[in-house]
């Protein structure tokens, strides 16, 4: 049963900036005969800027989703890295803390399901489906496309918490990558931080760390970079002409959302996966690799 | 006052800081042996006039104004890189939150500022819309920061990717977020909460 019924929590880039994920995730999951039922009037996990300045309402805001994730059948299916870190987080300090648990049910005036699954896709499609399942669902192999895994910071750090995969050398989406028939390459910046959320206040900080992840993917032969982040792919993807500009290089390296290049490797339309949404357009590698 | 010469007595200590920062943090300060670790790995280290191990050092002596005056603490990406390495178990990042809590109830004595007014305009969405909006949270930042032009050039692109979104709709559970914001708040005048 919890293997194929989900409650999902898309956040709030899904509903914007990264339509394109949430589209493909919907996709891939029917595909795969999955279920996914979204969370009714899901609220902001709080972000960033939450934790950051203001540790109790972070951890009440997820707890509020927590609950009403808890109202649904299924473990939580999350798709945004940072969503799932703050989820995760606030599993694992109300857990540990009695007193900020007793502040935070207060706050929501309802207790925290604690025990509430929450899953991250990569788990869902790796550990709960498994490699042989997707391995057989794959109709349209990713022959001879050369992708940079990139993990980012939210997904593995610290490992007490997301307990996802290794912290420092995680293998999860190499593993998954190689059931759709992809090659991973082994590069230098797979868990570097990309600037995140200083993309709104500082975005100079985000051009210099999002330009030393790119340069290092190139670097390593890779043709695209597949990414399980909203904020990851926004620096990467979207700001990737800026950087050109300003540090005078030329990348041109389409990125990917996980949900996408699984989508293609079970032959689902990619105008269905949203590709067209991607501002690095990846239609002349995908057609040289004759994926298209 | 960061490149005042530093002395350290009784007078120019204050260690109720510590104490504070490690009740909100959940993590000791008094742990870190200054092994460098965090700053060795952390990204934003070079945009910071305090690397993170200085800032533990500095929280330590009791130097807490010091930490305040400079933008170390609101140039941290929340990465975890530094938690995830130290070999004491100390949790820096959850320590960069607790500094950032406390210099924000004293209503952001440091100079940075525009990290500050993401922020806030960032928690304000919530508490009006229930999620975040972020064509209207860069659109407010970029008039109430001064940088209209901030990123002109995405938003035609962005708005064609359909990537922005110009309407939407507020969640059906609106009372249950302010009633969430505003037990907080009461909890805090109480004393509940700190």
């Amino acid at each position: 049963m919890s293997t194929e019924r989900y409650s999902y929590y898309p956040g709030c880039s899904l509903h914007a900036s990264a339509s394109e994920y949430d589209l493909s995730t919907r996709e891939l999951f029917a595909a795969l005969g999955i279920g996914l039922d979204e969370v009714p009037d899901w609220i902001c996990c709080g972000a960033t800027p939450a934790h950051n300045v203001d540790e109790l309402l972070s951890l009440s805001l997820c707890a509020k989703n927590l609950e009403l994730a808890g109202q649904m059948p299924g473990d939580m299916a999350v798709a945004c890295a940072a969503c799932f870190s703050r989820l995760k987080f606030t599993q694992h300090v109300l857990h540990e803390n009695e007193t900020k648990r007793r502040q935070v049910e207060k706050a929501i005036d309802a207790p925290v399901p604690l025990d509430r699954t929450v899953k991250h896709l990569l788990e869902i499609l790796v550990h709960d489906l498994g490699v042989e399942r997707l391995a057989a669902a794959v109709t349209k192999p990713l022959a001879g496309l050369k992708v940079a895994c990139y993990y980012g910071c939210l997904l593995t750090r610290p490992p007490e918490v997301p307990q996802l995969d290794d912290c420092e050398d995680p293998t999860i989406m190499e593993t998954m990558l190689h059931a759709a028939g992809a090659e991973t390459v082994a590069w230098t910046h797979r868990m570097e931080c990309c600037g995140a959320n200083f993309t709104l206040s500082r975005p100079g900080v985000v051009l210099q760390l999002s330009n030393a992840i790119l340069d290092s993917a190139k670097a390593a032969g890779a043709d695209c970079i597949m990414v399980g982040c909203p904020l990851c792919h926004g620096n990467l993807d979207i700001r990737q002409r800026e950087i050109e500009g300003v540090y005078h290089r030329h990348y041109d390296m389409p990125v990917f959302y996980l949900t996408q290049l699984m989508g293609l490797a079970f032959g689902i339309a990619p105008e269905r996966l949203g590709l067209d949404a991607l501002i690095v357009s990846p239609v002349k590698l995908l057609r040289d690799k004759k994926l298209l | 006052m960061k490149k005042k010469k530093m002395l350290l007595s009784a007078k120019t200590m204050d260690l109720d800081m510590v104490k504070k920062v490690e009740q909100l943090s959940g993590t000791s300060v008094r742990r870190c042996f200054q092994c460098g670790k965090c700053s060795a790995g952390c990204p934003m280290a070079t945009f910071m006039e305090h690397p993170p191990n200085r800032v533990v050092r500095l929280l330590q002596l009791g130097q807490w104004q010091r930490i305040l005056a400079g933008r170390s603490i609101w140039y941290c990406a929340s990465c975890e890189t530094c938690s995830t390495r130290c070999p004491n178990k100390v949790h820096l990042a959850s320590i960069m939150d607790a500094l950032r809590k406390l210099s924000w109830d004293q209503d952001g004595p440091s100079k940075e500022s525009y990290v500050q007014l993401a922020n806030k305009l960032f928690l304000q969405n919530i508490r009006t819309y229930g999620r975040q909006y972020e064509m209207r949270l860069a659109a407010v930042f970029n008039v109430k920061s001064g940088q209209f032009l901030k990123d002109m050039m995405l938003g035609p692109k962005l708005l064609t990717k359909g990537k922005l979104k110009v309407f939407h709709q507020k969640n059906r559970n609106l009372a249950d977020v302010e009633k969430i914001f505003s037990r907080i708040e009461e909890m805090r005048k109480t004393g509940e909460a700190l």
